[in-house]
C-alpha cells in the first residue's frame, strides 16, 4: 500500500515535471541567449564594456534615458554588432531547427537540411547572382537568388523521389546526391567562368558561410520566414513525436504520415533557404546542435524544437566570437562550425561503430 | 442484433503489386467477441488487420459502427479502432511513460498537452502490464519483452472499442502470452472487441471465442474453435496432418502433428496398459506400421490414445476379468500381425492373460526399461510366464527399438 502510494506520487510529480518541462528550459535558453547576445556585441576590435553594452541596449529601447555613450560605441553596436549578432541566431535556430526535424521526420539522426539539396541550389543561387553582378547593385541580390535556387531544388528532388503519394526516404536521398552533385558541377562551371578576382572572392566568402557585414537589411529579409517556419514546426512537434514510431504506427494513432512529412519538409526546406540565403553554406549547425540537445533533454520534439533552435543560436553566436577574436585574422563563422562539427560527427561515427547507442 | 455489430467487411480484397493479397472477404464482428486470426505465414492475416483500421487502402466496404471507413479521417479512426503492430522498433530514447502516452494522440488536440487523466489512463494499463516500474527507463534499453508490453499498454491506453492486435506475444516468454491473452479476453468481457492474429493455435484455441482460418487470402473456415479446428482444416490450411484431441490432463485442446507419410509397413500388435504402450505406439505410428492394442481397460491412457489415433483396439470394461471372448479376439489380433510387441507395463492378476496370448506371437519384441521384479503386482506368476516369452523373444528397450522396427 505504502508503496503504491508512493509510485502514484512519483508519477504526479512526473506528470508535472513533464508539462513543465519545457518552461523550465525556456528561461535557461533564454538567459544563455541573451549573455551571448551581449557577449557578441561587447567582443570585437573594438572592446566595448559589458556594461556599457548593456545599458546601451537598454538606452535603445527606452529602458533607460538621459545617459550619453560616444557616438562611435552605439553606432558600432547597432550598426555591425548588432544586426549581426541577430542574423546569427535566425540563422542559427533555423538551422538546428529544420534539422531537428528532419531528423524526426525520417527517423534518422544522421539527416541534415542539406540532406535535400537545399545548400547546392542556394550556391547556385549565389553564384548566379553573383556572375550577373547583380551584388554590386543591391545586397538583396544574392539572398534571394539563393533562397530562390535552394527553394526550385528541393522542389525538383522532391517532385523526383515522391511516388504514389508517398516519398521514400532512400529514394530522397539518392534523388538528392545526384541532383545536388549535378547543380554543384553547374555552379562550377559558372564559377570558372568568372574572370575578376574580387567577384570569385564574393562567391567563396558566401559559400563558406558567415556573418560578416550582416546587415539589418538581412535581419529583415529572413526574420518573418524564419520565425514563422519555426513556430508552425513547433505546432507539429507531437506530429514529429508521432512519426518516431514509425509509419504504421502513426497511422494507427491516426497521423497521416505523408502529409505530417511533406508539411515539415516543406517548412525544413524554406526556413533552412532563408537561413543559408543570408548565412551562406553554414555546415554542421543542423546536425550536431539537436544532437546535443537530445542528449540533454531527450527527444521530445516539444521540447527539443525550441531547444534546438536557441541551442542553434547560441552555438552560432559563440562560433562567431570564435572567429573574430581568437585568429589573428577573422576567421568565417561558417569554418568554425565546421572545425568544432566534423570531429564532432566522427566520434559519432566511432561511437556507432563500437555498438553504442548513436543516440 | 444490428446494434451489437460493430464492424462489417464486405468484398473486401487487397492487392500490392498486382498480386491480390485478400480476395473478397466478408466478415461481421460483433461487440464483445474475442477474435483469432489463425491460418500460415502469408495467408493475409496482418494485411487484414491493416486494411480494418485503413492503413492499407483496400477495395471493398469496411464498416465501423455503421459508418464507412473511407470516409472517416484517421484521428477518428483512431479513436475506435487500435492496432498493436509486429515489430515496432523505437530507435530514438523516449521515455517509456512517454511511448505509452503517445497512445493519447488521437484523443488530444496538437497543442494540448496530457492531461492529469491522461496520465492516470496510461498507469491503469502500464499497471495491468506490468511495465509501471519502466515508466522512466528509456524505450531504447529494455528488453524486446518488456518493449513489447509497453507497446500493449500504448494500445491499449488509445482506449478503443476495438483492439486489432498482430502477433501480440512474437517476443514475449510464456509467462507473459499467457498474461497478454489472459488480459485480452477480460477485455472482450467488458465490451471491447478483439481481433488477433495469433500463430500459437493451442492458445487461440484456449483464449478466443471464435476463430478465422485464413490461406491465400480468403477465409477457409470461421467459427467456434472446435468447429474450425478440424483436421480437415489444418490439413488444408497448414498441409499438416493434425490429429486433434483434448489433454486429458489439462482438459484443453490439444494438436498432434505427424509427420508420417503415405508409406505402409507391416503389422504390429502391441500389448501394453497402465500409459507404458503410447509412447511404443506413437512411434510406429510415424514409422508407418499398421497397429493394432489389446486388451485395454477403459480409462487407460493407452486406450484413450489408440482411440485419438485411430488405432484398432480391443477394450474391456474396467477392473473386469478378460472374458474368453475378449481374449479369443486379442489372439486373433496377434496371430495376424507380423509382430507383437509386451511394452513395459506392469503385470497384475487381471492382465495375466494379455501375456498369455503372446505366446501365439509370430515374432515378439519386448520391451524391458525396468526389471520385470518391480513390475510385478502377481507374487512371481507373471515371472515365470514372462520369462518363458523372452526365452523366445528378441529383448529390447524403448530407445533402442528403432534397431528392430
Amino acid at each position: 500500500m505504502n508503496r503504491n502510494l508512493s509510485s502514484a506520487e512519483k508519477n504526479n510529480r512526473n506528470a508535472e515535471t513533464q508539462g513543465k518541462k519545457l518552461m523550465s528550459i525556456l528561461p535557461v535558453m533564454l538567459l544563455l541567449l541573451a549573455a551571448s547576445v551581449v557577449v557578441a556585441t561587447a567582443v570585437g576590435d573594438v572592446y566595448i564594456p559589458f556594461s556599457d553594452t548593456v545599458r546601451i541596449i537598454l538606452k535603445k529601447w527606452g529602458l533607460l534615458k538621459n545617459i550619453e555613450f560616444s557616438y562611435g560605441h552605439e553606432a558600432i553596436i547597432f550598426n555591425v554588432r548588432f544586426p549581426r549578432v541577430i542574423t546569427a541566431v535566425l540563422v542559427g535556430g533555423a538551422l538546428a531547427a529544420s534539422g531537428t526535424a528532419m531528423q524526426g521526420m525520417f527517423r534518422n539522426p544522421m539527416a541534415d537540411p542539406g540532406l535535400i539539396g537545399v545548400s547546392s541550389g542556394a550556391s547556385l543561387g549565389a553564384v548566379t547572382a553573383v556572375a550577373l553582378g547583380l551584388t554590386v547593385k543591391s545586397l538583396y541580390f544574392m539572398p534571394v537568388l539563393a533562397a530562390f535556387g535552394a527553394a526550385i531544388t528541393a522542389l525538383v528532388i522532391y517532385l523526383l523521389a515522391a511516388r504514389d503519394k508517398k516519398v521514400p526516404v532512400l529514394t530522397l536521398v539518392l534523388a538528392g546526391i545526384a541532383v545536388g552533385t549535378f547543380i554543384s558541377s553547374v555552379t562550377s562551371m559558372i564559377l570558372m567562368s568568372l574572370h575578376q578576382q574580387n567577384q570569385i572572392k564574393e562567391f567563396l566568402f558566401w559559400s563558406i558561410g558567415g556573418l560578416n557585414d550582416r546587415r539589418w537589411e538581412h535581419v529583415k529579409l529572413i526574420a518573418l520566414p524564419v520565425i514563422i517556419c519555426v513556430l508552425i514546426m513547433m505546432f507539429f512537434s507531437k506530429d514529429l513525436n508521432i512519426l518516431l514510431l514509425g509509419e504504421e504506427e502513426a497511422q494507427s494513432l491516426g497521423l497521416d504520415p505523408v502529409k505530417a512529412r511533406r508539411g515539415l519538409l516543406f517548412l525544413a526546406s524554406a526556413a533552412t533557404a532563408s537561413a543559408i540565403s543570408v548565412g551562406g553554406n553554414i555546415s554542421f549547425v543542423g546536425l550536431i546542435v539537436p544532437h546535443i540537445m537530445r542528449l540533454i533533454l531527450g527527444p521530445d520534439h516539444r521540447v527539443l524544437l525550441p531547444a534546438s533552435f536557441f541551442g542553434g543560436s547560441v552555438f552560432l553566436i559563440l562560433c562567431d566570437i570564435i572567429g573574430r577574436v581568437m585568429f589573428p585574422v577573422e576567421v568565417n563563422a561558417g569554418i568554425i562550425t565546421s572545425l568544432v562539427g566534423a570531429p564532432y560527427f566522427l566520434y559519432l561515427l566511432i561511437m556507432a561503430r563500437k555498438g553504442g547507442n548513436l543516440l | 442484433m444490428g446494434e451489437r455489430m460493430v464492424l462489417e467487411i464486405k468484398g473486401l480484397s487487397f492487392s500490392i503489386d498486382e498480386r491480390k493479397i485478400l480476395k473478397n472477404i466478408d466478415l461481421k464482428v460483433e461487440k464483445g467477441e474475442f477474435i483469432g486470426l489463425i491460418g500460415p505465414n502469408g495467408a493475409g492475416k496482418s494485411t487484414l488487420l491493416k486494411c480494418i483500421n485503413g492503413i492499407n487502402k483496400a477495395e471493398g466496404s469496411i464498416k465501423v459502427k455503421g459508418c464507412e471507413i473511407s470516409k472517416l479521417d484517421g484521428r477518428k479512426i483512431a479513436r475506435e479502432i487500435s492496432l498493436m503492430h509486429q515489430d515496432t522498433l523505437i530507435t530514438f530514447p523516449f521515455q517509456v511513460i512517454d511511448v505509452v502516452l503517445m497512445g493519447r494522440y488521437p484523443h488530444n488536440g496538437r497543442l494540448k498537452g496530457e492531461s492529469l487523466e491522461d496520465y492516470e489512463i496510461a498507469r491503469r494499463y502500464m499497471k495491468l502490464t506490468e511495465t509501471l516500474e519502466l515508466s522512466e527507463r528509456k524505450i531504447t534499453n529494455v528488453s524486446g519483452g518488456e518493449r513489447q508490453r509497453v507497446l500493449f499498454a500504448k494500445t491499449l491506453t488509445q482506449e478503443t472499442g476495438i483492439i486489432l492486435l498482430d502477433e501480440p506475444t512474437a517476443s514475449l516468454d510464456i509467462a507473459y502470452q499467457e498474461q497478454i491473452f489472459d488480459y485480452a479476453r477480460e477485455l472482450s468481457g467488458n465490451g471491447k472487441t478483439v481481433i488477433a492474429a495469433v500463430h500459437d493455435l493451442k492458445i487461440a484455441a484456449r483464449y478466443c471465442n471464435r476463430l478465422i482460418l485464413m490461406k491465400d487470402g480468403i477465409i477457409l473456415a470461421d467459427g467456434k474453435p472446435a468447429e474450425v479446428l478440424t483436421a480437415e482444416n489444418l490439413k488444408s490450411a497448414y498441409g499438416v496432418n493434425a490429429i486433434i484431441y483434448r489433454n486429458s490432463i489439462t482438459g484443453q485442446m490439444d494438436f498432434y502433428i505427424s509427420k508420417r507419410n503415405g508409406e505402409k509397413k507391416g503389422t504390429v500388435h502391441v500389448i501394453g496398459g497402465g500409459g507404458s504402450a503410447s509412447g511404443v505406439m506413437r512411434y510406429l505410428f510415424e514409422r508407418g506400421y499398421t497397429i493394432s492394442s489389446g486388451v485395454l481397460w477403459s480409462g487407460d491412457s493407452d486406450l484413450r490414445f489408440a482411440e485419438v489415433f485411430g488405432i484398432k483396439c480391443i477394450k474391456c470394461d474396467p477392473f473386469c476379468e478378460i472374458s474368453e471372448e475378449i481374449y479369443q479376439s486379442n489372439v486373433a489380433l496377434i496371430k495376424e500381425s507380423e509382430f507383437t510387441i509386451i511394452s513395459n507395463m506392469p503385470f497384475g492378476n487381471s492382465n495375466i492373460k494379455n501375456l498369455e496370448a503372446a505366446l501365439n506371437a509370430k515374432r515378439l519384441v519386448i520391451i524391458e526399461d525396468e526389471p520385470p521384479e518391480i513390475r510385478d503386482y502377481t507374487e512371481g506368476k507373471a515371472l515365470t510366464l514372462y520369462n518363458e516369452l523372452k526365452s523366445k523373444a528378441i529383448v529390447t528397450t524403448s530407445a533402442r527399438l528403432h534397431e528392430i522396427l
